[in-house]
């Protein structure tokens, strides 16, 4: 199934486009409750035009770019970081309502959810009699 | 410029001990290999950045999820501290999967070269990333010097 999650944060999705600059692994925290999987993901000068969340063959993929970037007349004294892009991608099996995925972004962080099919909220095991 | 102090009350890779969890979610969700980090060195919480102008310093760093009510700026001298707080609700009922954004508190100080005029210091927030501007004093600020004709 390939499929390209619909306006996640009210915005185009965008076509591919070449990065310049550095690519960072953006870190993420998953958690799972009983009717959903919720996926939390850093994006810091992360704008939501550049956010892509898509989902295609199973894969949640996420890529934004920092649209927060320092003055290029300020002469840097101390870097810990370089502003850039981040790039994604987790494989998720079956059992997702891909059409009801939400997205938002606050404060710099991306928020997912992704509702479980009722299949996978309540599975039973039948035991067979021999 | 010295770093005074950093405190980094949160383990490295707090999802690593569960093991059982892992296995059963391998199948769910997994890192994918064709996105291995171009840079992925992790840094202290929050990553800073210091810029320096004619007139002042500029300090950028990267604070997703602190709202900006979590934040405390101090400058003393030539010192600038940071300080704040990343709240994580626990959630009751939920199992954890992956946990690699850093919570709790933190506290970064920074020694400047020059003093600050620090009640004209500004700070904004946008898109998780602090930029605080520290007017140099007056008197440490860059002069340009008119060469006149003889």
């Amino acid at each position: 199934m390939t499929q390209v999650l619909r306006n996640p944060l009210k915005q185009p999705v965008r076509e591919e486009r070449t990065r310049p600059g550095p690519v960072y692994r953006p870190d993420a925290d998953i958690l799972e409750r009983a009717d959903e999987y919720v996926v939390l993901v850093d994006l810091p000068g992360a704008d939501e035009p550049s956010v892509q969340v898509r989902f295609e063959k199973d894969v949640l993929s996420i890529e934004a770019t920092a649209a927060v970037t320092p003055d290029p007349t300020w002469i840097p004294r101390h870097t810990e970081y370089q502003p850039g892009g981040y790039a994604r991608e987790f494989r998720i099996s079956d059992g997702i309502e891909v059409e009801s995925i939400r997205a938002s972004l606050a404060n710099g962080v991306l928020e997912l959810h992704l509702p479980k099919t009722g299949r996978r909220r309540s599975r039973t095991i039948q035991v067979a009699s021999a | 410029m010295a770093q005074l102090d950093l405190l980094r009350p949160w383990g490295q890779e707090s999802w690593g001990g569960f093991g059982a969890l892992r296995r059963e979610m391998d199948d769910l969700f997994d890192r994918f290999g064709a996105f291995t980090p171009v840079l992925a060195a992790r840094s202290p919480f929050p990553a800073v950045n210091l810029y320096e102008t004619e007139d002042a310093f500029v300090l950028t760093a990267e604070v997703p999820g602190v709202a900006p009510e979590d934040l405390e700026i101090s400058v003393e001298g030539t010192t600038v501290t940071l300080r704040g707080e990343r709240k994580v609700a626990p959630e009751e009922g939920a199992s954890v999967h992956r946990s690699e954004r850093a919570v709790g508190a933190f506290r970064r100080a920074f020694d400047l070269p020059v003093p600050i005029e620090a009640e004209k210091a500004e700070a904004v927030h946008r898109h998780g990333v602090l930029r605080l501007r520290l007017p140099k004093a007056p008197e440490h600020r860059a002069r340009q010097i008119q060469v006149k004709a003889g």
